[in-house]
Formats: structure tokens, C-alpha cells, sequence
């Protein structure tokens, strides 16, 4: 203790007050040696003194740990001090009442070498002890500092000071050394007055102690029950007796009051301990709550997995009520029912038990109150069966409905294993910290379903980027005939389909086709179907053929939900016709140059893996046209005749008849640009199309 | 949007479900609720009644397709009636026809169902 105070900077700040005490001590050598006469030089040692004691008052001012994380600290070494001091008391068994007695009759104190060595040496200790122990509580005083926390204490050392060079007075009257108040002249008594007030008023000076958790209170109120008597006996004693004062009358005052102070100092901070002691746990419950609420709103900021927040909700709750055990329940999105998210510890029961308890009385308790529940006993509870079927070592518990301002999104429950574990108080602070849990949990929920949607949306994208690129991009040329093709899609992917594939003889294979269903299963269909239609139609087979194989291997691949409408055909420049089968699809509509009329051209056929090849083959048939120039062709999906209006009327297959004939002397692309703004034109506002497919074929 | 509604209506082993409405992908689980849960009681022979359905869509059809290979093997069949011409011309093209009955009128389709067998 006394090492770790003289560090460097101490070493050097103690050496200038050891030396003017090494200063009296020379001088009191003269004295001894009758050198030198004992009256004036009193006065000059004296003065040494003085100097000496303010010079080493930087101890008392050291601050070197005033913070409440060192309160143990500073209390350890003070009981330290104390107990050190006291031992060396009891082992010398300090008797100055003979030298006491033998210096008023000698008239000196300089009687005897070895008695003299023996009170320098005390007064070194005492002294030591009272800057040591002062410095101390003015760390401790300054743990909380306040307005006049630095004032007062300055005030209470000057004085101390004050005082102690004041009774410097009665240096002559060596019985008036010993005394206390009552035979002080006015002066003094005024000085020590005062001296107490400021001793008391310092005293007070003791909210360290709300720093201390409850066990530290605890070991501090047992250290106090030793601490607090032995600082008075260390008092008692020194006033009785005082090896300083013997040394110099300013030091022994100085030691005096520095004991009483420490005394009373240290016995109002424990009186004020053991008013705190009753409140320590209520105290220490707060203060975790605190830190609690305090970790959950870090959490809630930082948090956005699942798994980990349900995982700290539970364990703060279980801290913030001592419960032995928690777990949280959850309402599943799709399923509606209650799905144990988490426990702690985690349960090794199976918690799919808990799944199907929705009907269960408690739950639905939880849900008409919306309230915390509190139960006191368990298996006195109305819900004894229900929560002891699943974990029998449960006898007291709370319940809390997570509710947001619509719905329970679950129930958050503590437990222990003793009846009446919890307070009212309990419920309602796992309330307020549910309502911290609805919001984290609300938080994560909506990350994560913001993160799935783009992840989603992403996903489509490339999708849609990947069905593009299975379209043709190039329109086959020719100087027979323009084809021309658009396809529009209602939702990212879709399953409309065309192709062109270059034959034999120049000519072309032309498939117009449609999934059935939407979106991403239909996508993948028309993927296959692609695959399919180029892998047969290089075969320069028929479109009979084409169509019928094409069948047998849709028919064992798709769902059977699911179908695909198409119609193929074969373009024959050289013999100017088209040669085709039409499977399910909308009819080829055929625009005669010279006519005003477009004819609707359907051979039977059923639509693709509706049915084994029999019934398939059995009916397709292959229809074959002759062109002559400026004859116009169109294929069509469904999308075409069935976008409605906002009467929700369709736009039919008249309308596209009628739509077709007022464009059919444009060419090819232009032809299908005037049939999408007609269609687009009737949707209007409605715009609400399946996906749409057309493509002109225009002869030259 | 307009509504699509199944009511069901069961007469001796006949279970007739009348569709209106508009039958597309977003109403066809529906259908197919409806289908299973006749399957499920183990009545398999089935007419729907389109008499008020204004649309049908290629997912509406294919609930039909899902579950005529099951209905079959248990000798039983749908059967359709009372389509507006609109809606037949939707079956018509895709070939429905040559799959299944379609009827005028509801009595002729359950006639073609024959006698109650002992």
C-alpha cells in the first residue's frame, strides 16, 4: 500500500517533507547532544514541521482511482491500513504513559535515546496512516463529485491545519497537550468547531455506495463490522495516547483529528450500508433490468438473424426475472399455429409437441386477456395438465402475449422451479420488455422478407433476361416472303413461344405455341419445348410427325395438369405453301390478297401431353395451304383474343378478323405494330393481357 | 376481378359441381379443392355444370387433366355440360372434345352415367 503510493512522482514529492522532518530530527540530536538550548529551537523544529506535513499533503490530493469501478479497491486498502496499524499497535503494546510520565518529570523529551527513537517512529506510522487513510476517503468522496464535493474537502484540510498549528500555543503546558476540547482557550475551540462540522458535512459524502452490487454490499458490511470498531479503538487510543504529539505538538493534532475523521467517516458510510442492504436485491434486480432493456434495444439495432435474436430475447428474459427456465412461442406465418422458437436451456423435449396446443385453454387465455399471466403454482393453475405434460419440473410462471396493434404474434413464457417465484412486479416488466421483443421481432421479419423479395425479384430478372434469349432475335429473310414476330408477356416469365427453323430447300419451320399455367413452372415448358421442336423439326420431318413425337415425349415429361397448345408448320418458298398441324392452338388465320375476308384455317388436333399418341395422332391433321403473293398469314396465341377491356370485354376473335383485314396490305412488321396498338388500344386502361404472341407471315 | 364460386350438389352416386364465374390461374386450387374432396369421399362420378362460367383459362383446363386419369381408373368420369358457346369454343380448339363428354343439357349427361348399379 505504502509502496504503491510512492511511485516516481511520490518518491519525489515525499522526499522534500522527509527531509524537514530529517531537519527537526537533526536539531532534536543537538538538543540531545546539549548542543543546543531546548527553548528557541522547539520553534524552529516546530516550523520544520509545519512545512514538512503541508509539503506532504500531495498524498491526501493524489487521485488515483476515483472511479466507481475501484470503490473494492479503496475499501480493501483502507481495511488493509487500518488492520496493519492496528496490529503494530497490539505488538508493541504502545505504552507512552510511562515515557509520558517520565518526560513531565524530567521536563524533557529527551530523556532517553531508545524512548525517543521509539515515538519517532510511531509518528512516522501515524502520520503515514492519517495522509494515507485521508487519501483514501477523499477518492472515495470524489467517486460522485458535486458541487462543492472539492470545496468542502478543502475547506475540512485547512481546517485541520488550522487547528493543529493553533494548539502549537500550548507547546509549554504538557498537560493541555493531551486534552481535546475543554481546556482550549476560545480560539482553538471555535477552529475545532468548526473542524467537526466540516468533518461531518464530508462524511455524508458516501453514494459510492450505490455502485456496489449486492454481494459487494454484503462482504462491505461484514468488513464494516471490523472496520468501524477498530478505526474507533485506533482513535480512542491515539487521543489517549499520541506518540506524535510527544514528537511535535501540530503533527499529534493533526493525527488526532485525521483519526476522527476516519472514524466517523467510515461509520456513517456504514449506517447508510446497512439502510441500503434491505433495498440490495430489489437494487441489484433493477439495475440488471436496466442493463437488460438496455442489451435487447442493442440487440434490436444489431440483430437481424432470426434465430440469434429469439435466442438472446430468451436468455435476457430469463436474466431479467432470475427465472430457471424461458422459451418463446411464435405463430407460424403459413400455418397459423404456435411453433416453439426458442429455450433456454434448450428443451430436450420434443417441441413439436407444443405445435398442435393452439386449441389449448392457456393459449387461448393469452389470446382473449392479451395480458401477462402470472401463475403462482402451477399444479393448482387450470392449466396444470396442459404445461405439465410437456415439462413437469415447472411449478411458478409467466406468461407474455407478444402483441403488435392487430394480432398476438406469440407468447413469450419464464419459469421456475419453485411455486411463487415471480412477483407482480415480474409480470409487468417482461410486458414492457415484450413490447421491445414485438418490435425487434416485426424488424427481422421485415428485412428478411424485403431481402427474400429482391432476391426473388433478382432471380426473375435473370430468368426473364434467360426466356429472351430463347426467342429468336433475327426474322428469317427471304425474297419470297417477310416474317415477322412480337411476343409480349404479362409477367416476368411466361409460356408463350415462337421459332423459326431453317429447313432444306430454303425452307422454314415456323412454331407458334402456349403453355398452359403462368409463370415459372410455364417458363420451364417452354424451355423444353424449344428443346423438343429444334431437335425434331431438323429432322425435316412433317409437321405431323414433328408434332406427334414431340407428343410422346411432352406427355411422359409434364405434370398432367399441365399442356402445351402449338401450331407448326412448314413454309415452302419454292412451291409457295404452307404446310401445317395445328394442336390445340388458335386457328392459322389465312388474308387472300385480293379478299376482304380472313380464313379461319383449324384442322382437328388436340393440344400437346393431354394424351397418349393414339388419341393424339388420331386426330391431328395437316393442312396444307398454296400462297400466291401478297397473301398474309397470321399465327396467334390466346393472349391476343382474350385481353379484355374494363367492361371486361374480350377482344375476340371477330375483332382480330376485322383488325386483320384493315392492315393486311402493310408489310409484315408493320402489319403485327398495327394488330398490338388495336389490341393494346381495346385493353385501354385495363391492360390486363395474358401473354401474346403473333406472327405474319406476308408472301412476295 | 370477378368471382369464381363451386357449388356442389350431390344426387345418388352423381356429384354435380356448378361452376360460375372466372375459372383462371388464380381461382383453378379451387376447382381442384373441390375435385379432390369428391375424390376423397369416393364419388367419382362427376358433372360440372358451366352454365355461368364467363371464363376459362389454360390453367382452369388443366385441372381437369390432373385428375381424369385417377377418376377414370375408378370408373369414373366428368362430364361436362351447359357450356356457353364461348367456353365451348375454348375446349373445342384444344380438342377437349374427343377427351371428354360434353352435354347440352344436365340430365343428358347423367343419363349417360347408366343405371344405378345394385
Amino acid at each position: 500500500m505504502i509502496k504503491m503510493q510512492l511511485k516516481n512522482p511520490a518518491v519525489l514529492a515525499l522526499l522534500l517533507p522527509a527531509g524537514l522532518l530529517a531537519m527537526a530530527v537533526l536539531l532534536d540530536l543537538l538538543i540531545l547532544a546539549n548542543w543546543l538550548n531546548v527553548m528557541p529551537t522547539v520553534y524552529t523544529r516546530e516550523a520544520f514541521v509545519v512545512v514538512g506535513l503541508l509539503l506532504s499533503l500531495p498524498i491526501v490530493y493524489r487521485q488515483r482511482w476515483a472511479s466507481d469501478r475501484n470503490v473494492m479497491r479503496g475499501l480493501r486498502s483502507l481495511f488493509l491500513l487500518v488492520g496493519v496499524t492496528f496490529t503494530a499497535l497490539l505488538i508493541t503494546n504502545l505504552d507512552i504513559f510511562s515515557i509520558q510520565s517520565r518526560m513531565v518529570n524530567e521536563g524533557s523529551l529527551y530523556a532517553k535515546p531508545g524512548a525517543y527513537l521509539y515515538i519517532l517512529a510511531w509518528t512516522m506510522l501515524a502520520i503515514v496512516f492519517v495522509l494515507v487513510g485521508m487519501g483514501t476517503l477523499r477518492n472515495l468522496m470524489f467517486i460522485k463529485q458535486q458541487r462543492y464535493t472539492a470545496r468542502n474537502f478543502h475547506l475540512l484540510m485547512f481546517f485541520m491545519l488550522l487547528y493543529a498549528v493553533i494548539s502549537f500555543r500550548n507547546f509549554e503546558n504538557f498537560s493541555a497537550r493531551f486534552s481535546f476540547v475543554l481546556n482550549d482557550n476560545a480560539v482553538s475551540g471555535a477552529a475545532l468547531f468548526i473542524l467537526i462540522n466540516l468533518i461531518l458535512i464530508n462524511s455524508f459524502r458516501v453514494s459510492w455506495l450505490n455502485y456496489l452490487n449486492q454481494k459487494q454490499k454484503l462482504s462491505c458490511f461484514l468488513g464494516g463490522l471490523v472496520l468501524v470498531p477498530l478505526q474507533w479503538l485506533l482513535f480512542v487510543r491515539f487521543h489517549q495516547i499520541n506518540p506524535a504529539a510527544l514528537f511535535s505538538p501540530v503533527l499529534g493534532k493533526f493525527v488526532d483529528m485525521g483519526m476522527l475523521l476516519l472514524a466517523i467517516y467510515l461509520s456513517v458510510a456504514f449506517v447508510a450500508l446497512m439502510a441500503l442492504l434491505p433495498s440490495a436485491r430489489l437494487f441489484d434486480r433493477k439495475t440488471r433490468q436496466i442493463a437488460s432493456l438496455h442489451h435487447l434495444s442493442r440487440a434490436l439495432s444489431s440483430e437481424f438473424d432470426f434465430k440469434r435474436l429469439v435466442s438472446v430475447v430468451v436468455n435476457l428474459a430469463c436474466e431479467v426475472t432470475e427465472a430457471d427456465c424461458g422459451w418463446l412461442e411464435l405463430f407460424d406465418g403459413r400455418t397459423e399455429k404456435l411453433r416453439l422458437v426458442s429455450s433456454q436451456p434448450v428443451f430436450s423435449a420434443d417441441p413439436t409437441d407444443r405445435d398442435a396446443d393452439a386449441e389449448e385453454a392457456l393459449t387461448r387465455r393469452l389470446l382473449a386477456q392479451r395480458e401477462p399471466l402470472l401463475i403462482n403454482d402451477v399444479t393448482k393453475s387450470p392449466y396444470a395438465a396442459e404445461l405439465s405434460f410437456w415439462k413437469a419440473d415447472l411449478f411458478s410462471l409467466v406468461a407474455v402475449p407478444l402483441t403488435t396493434s392487430e394480432k398476438v404474434l406469440g407468447f413469450l413464457f419464464v419459469c421456475k422451479r419453485l411455486e411463487y417465484g415471480f412477483e407482480q412486479e415480474d409480470a409487468s416488466i417482461l410486458r414492457a420488455f415484450g413490447e421491445q421483443v414485438v418490435v425487434a421481432i416485426e424488424n427481422v421479419r421485415l428485412v428478411e422478407s424485403s431481402l427474400e423479395k429482391e432476391r426473388l425479384e433478382q432471380e426473375l430478372r435473370i430468368a426473364q433476361e434467360a426466356q429472351r434469349k430463347l426467342l429468336p432475335r433475327v426474322m428469317p429473310r427471304s425474297d419470297e416472303f417477310e416474317i415477322y414476330a412480337r411476343c409480349l408477356t404479362a409477367n416476368e416469365v411466361g409460356g408463350d413461344y415462337y421459332d423459326f427453323f431453317s429447313l432444306a430447300r430454303d425452307r422454314i419451320g415456323v412454331v407458334v405455341g402456349d403453355v398452359s399455367g403462368k409463370g415459372a413452372s410455364a417458363a420451364f415448358y417452354m424451355a423444353e419445348l424449344k428443346g423438343i421442336m429444334e431437335a425434331l423439326a431438323r429432322n425435316e420431318l412433317s409437321p405431323k410427325r414433328v408434332l406427334a413425337l414431340a407428343n410422346e415425349t411432352l406427355y411422359s415429361n409434364l405434370q398432367r395438369d399441365n399442356f402445351i397448345t402449338v401450331v407448326y408448320g412448314i413454309l415452302d418458298p419454292v412451291q409457295r405453301s404452307f404446310t401445317f398441324c395445328r394442336a390445340g392452338h388458335t386457328p392459322v388465320l389465312l388474308m387472300r390478297q385480293n379478299s376482304d375476308r380472313a380464313l379461319v384455317k383449324e384442322p382437328g388436333g388436340i393440344g400437346l401431353a393431354l394424351d397418349r399418341s393414339g388419341l393424339f395422332s388420331d386426330t391431328l391433321e395437316e393442312s396444307r395451304l398454296t400462297l400466291a403473293s401478297g397473301d398474309l398469314l397470321l399465327l396467334y396465341t390466346d393472349g391476343a383474343i382474350e385481353a379484355r377491356n374494363e367492361a371486361g370485354e374480350e377482344f375476340g376473335e371477330q375483332r382480330l378478323h376485322e383488325a386483320l383485314k384493315r392492315c393486311r396490305q402493310l408489310e409484315a412488321r408493320d402489319c403485327i405494330d398495327c394488330l398490338v396498338r388495336e389490341i393494346e388500344a381495346h385493353a385501354g386502361s385495363a391492360s390486363a393481357f395474358d401473354d401474346l404472341t403473333l406472327v405474319a407471315i406476308k408472301m412476295i | 376481378m370477378e368471382n369464381f364460386k363451386i357449388q356442389r350438389s350431390d344426387q345418388d352416386r352423381i356429384s354435380t359441381l356448378s361452376i360460375s364465374g372466372f375459372l383462371d390461374a388464380h381461382t383453378a386450387p379451387k376447382l381442384e379443392e373441390a375435385i379432390q374432396s369428391l375424390i376423397d369421399d369416393g364419388r367419382y362420378q362427376i358433372i360440372v355444370n358451366f352454365s355461368d362460367l364467363t371464363y376459362i383459362s389454360s390453367a382452369g383446363l388443366g385441372v381437369f387433366m390432373g385428375f381424369i386419369e385417377e377418376i377414370r381408373n375408378k370408373s369414373g368420369d366428368i362430364k361436362m355440360c351447359r357450356m356457353s358457346p364461348k367456353i365451348y369454343r375454348v375446349f373445342d380448339l384444344l380438342g377437349f372434345p374427343t377427351i371428354y363428354q360434353i352435354f347440352d343439357r344436365e340430365e343428358e349427361a347423367a343419363a349417360r352415367f347408366g343405371p344405378v348399379k345394385a
